[in-house]
């Protein structure tokens, strides 16, 4: 079996007297898309922090690559590839493309002792990863300001692609756009996932997630309550699992070709 | 294209619109004002023109990363007293002299940079240890190092600074006098670094979006406290230059420069957002208070007029950084 990019080994929880997860454990992998979803307060954004280093849990293992690993910071996190890619909390507005793409990681050359940045090495770069991943921006000189929602995104998923990310973790990505963009987004979420990258992205939209992920997973008071193939599921019944009707109403039925829950 | 070739006009026009004014200004006062258009009026203008100039080229700085240094005209004040005290031979003054006696320039200059960076890291380290807001901090630094100065000299001044420091506020490079081109050279030192090192670039997306940077891993608080550093340092050396061309110190050196500094960084088109300004804008603003004060002096009108005019542009500058910002948006 092909050794899965993230394993979440029975991670759990707690806020005080509040277990805010419990024994939650599912596996993502390479290449793979995975939608999180949960109403709110079913422990989505604490399982996000636990991922991205933001917070250690009480208890459970996170298996990166492989290996037995808990990140003490996001820094950490993200230096062995994995982040969380926040709507407009990424990106300095102010600036041009190519200093966004390259924020903190600056292509310098020092003349006299002084650090002097490359801009045409800098344009370049970003040029060639922009139309690698087919995305169209008017200018790389631009200021981000001047650019739409959906550009922004798409330079934030360009860049933790160029910088070897693996695994991506987004908070309701596709919150502010429109129609269209959402649309593009989506496409390129698919475009990074066919690069090998893991995706797990966090939604209310059940629209999105059907559109985009291989597999839906549903969190419910901290646990997971669902860990379903797209296929094999229906927005109905991530619904139904999501608010956690009464197992009665679950008949075999209207679940002909989902799997039992483990 | 033809949308992006009007916003990259657009853009340029109001990136720059300060010399645009500076130039409008200048024009209409040749026109208009007799004797103005001479050679003289215009060194005296650049002349005038370093004290605050040099001090606004720091707090620039620590406004486009997102801060505000108030503190700035007392710690010139603070410099400039030691170097009077010091190195002057009348009233206070202690008249220390060195062998060979040059060696007093470069040693009082250090002493002013080390004084001034010293004050900008105990604000710097309050704003990002403390997390104290920037405005208090150095409004707080502002009234208390005025005071030290004040206590310092007793009331009293420091007069005859030594010769062998006076000699750049008298001697002249192609007209312009020597502390001017330490103040332009300062500019163009400053321009380079903010525009092309990644301190610069840093420090601009900082005032532009601290989560940002931080999240992709640049030292945020330390470069805060760097921008501190540096504009107390500038501020230091702006107090040197003023004692120097004061040949002493007064207690009350200086009085006033904060709110030109601060006129002439806004007019020259630092937003107080943070995050969007050059500093050749700020010397053009600098230049262009300059001027109208010179009109003034020149007019005969009575020199408290200068204060109202000054108030009255200060409201202008940030009523354009309003209706700027809202253009962009319309741009966008």
């Amino acid at each position: 079996m092909v050794e899965p990019l993230l394993r979440l080994d029975n991670i759990s929880h707690r806020f005080g007297a509040i277990e805010a997860l419990r024994d939650v454990s599912f596996e993502i992998g390479r290449g793979e898309v995975v939608a999180l979803l949960g109403d709110n307060g079913a422990g989505k954004s604490t399982l996000v922090k636990i991922i991205s280093g933001g917070l250690a849990p009480t208890s459970g293992r996170l298996i990166y690559e492989g290996q037995d690993r808990l990140f003490a910071s996001p820094a950490e996190a993200k230096a062995a590839g994995i982040e969380t890619v926040y709507q407009d909390l990424s990106l300095c507005a102010n600036v041009d493309v190519v200093a966004n793409f390259f924020m903190g990681r600056e292509i310098v050359r020092k003349y006299l002792g002084i650090p002097i940045l490359q801009e045409r090495e800098m344009e370049a770069v970003v040029a060639s990863a922009m139309a690698s991943a087919g995305t169209r921006i008017p200018s790389l000189r631009i200021n981000v300001e001047h650019l739409s929602g959906g550009q922004r995104q798409a330079i934030e998923l360009n860049r933790f692609v160029h910088w070897g990310g693996k695994l991506v973790l987004l908070d309701e990505p596709f919150a502010a756009l429109g129609v269209e963009q959402t649309r593009r987004g989506l496409d390129m979420v698919k475009r990074i996932a066919a690069q090998g990258i893991g995706v797990i992205i966090i939604t209310h939209i059940m629209a999105q997630a059907f559109q985009v992920a291989d597999r839906i997973i549903i969190l419910r008071r901290g646990e997971v309550a669902g860990n379903l193939p797209r296929a094999a599921t229906s927005p109905e019944e991530a619904e139904r699992l999501i608010i956690g009707e009464p197992i009665a109403s679950q008949s075999p039925t209207t679940r002909p070709n989902g799997p039992q829950p483990s | 294209m033809n949308l992006a070739t009007h916003r990259k006009t657009v853009e340029f026009v109001l990136d720059n619109l300060v010399w645009l004014m500076l130039i409008v200004v200048l024009a209409a006062f040749s026109a208009t004002i007799p004797d103005f258009f001479q050679l003289g009026i215009f060194v005296n203008i650049i002349e005038s023109s370093t004290f605050v100039g040099v001090m606004a080229i720091g707090l620039a700085i620590v406004i486009i990363a997102g801060n505000m240094d108030l503190s700035v005209e007392s710690v010139a004040a603070l410099t400039a007293m030691v170097t009077g005290i010091l190195f002057s031979n009348r009233g206070i003054g202690l008249g220390y002299s060195f062998t060979p006696e040059w060696l007093v320039l470069p040693i009082s200059l250090l002493l002013s940079l080390v004084v001034g960076g010293i004050l900008g890291f105990t604000n710097g380290w309050l704003v990002v240890r403390l997390k104290m807001n920037a405005f208090i901090v150095t409004l707080a630094s502002y009234i208390w190092v005025r005071g030290l100065v004040v206590a310092m000299s007793g009331g009293r001044s420091a007069q005859d600074l030594t010769p062998s420091l006076r000699v750049i506020g008298i001697e002249t490079f192609g007209y312009i006098p020597l502390i001017a081109w330490i103040a332009i050279v300062s500019f163009a030192i400053f321009t380079f670094i903010m525009a092309k090192t990644p301190f610069g670039r840093h420090v601009t997306m900082i005032g532009g979006n601290a989560v940002a940077t931080f999240r992709a891993g640049i030292a945020v608080d330390r470069l805060i406290v760097v921008t501190f550093v540096l504009a107390g340092a500038i501020a230091g050396m702006a107090g040197w230059l003023l004692a120097i061309r004061t040949s002493g110190a007064t207690a009350n050196l200086g009085v006033g420069m904060l709110f030109q500094a601060f006129a002439a960084v806004v007019i020259g088109g630092v937003s107080l957002k943070g995050g969007i300004g050059q500093l050749p804008g700020v010397y053009a603003g600098v230049l262009l208070l300059h001027t109208i004060q010179t009109a003034i002096n020149l007019m005969g009108l009575p020199a408290h007029y200068t204060q109202v005019i000054l108030g009255g542009l200060v409201l202008a500058a940030v009523l354009l950084d309003t209706v700027k910002h809202s253009i962009r948006l319309r741009l966008a």
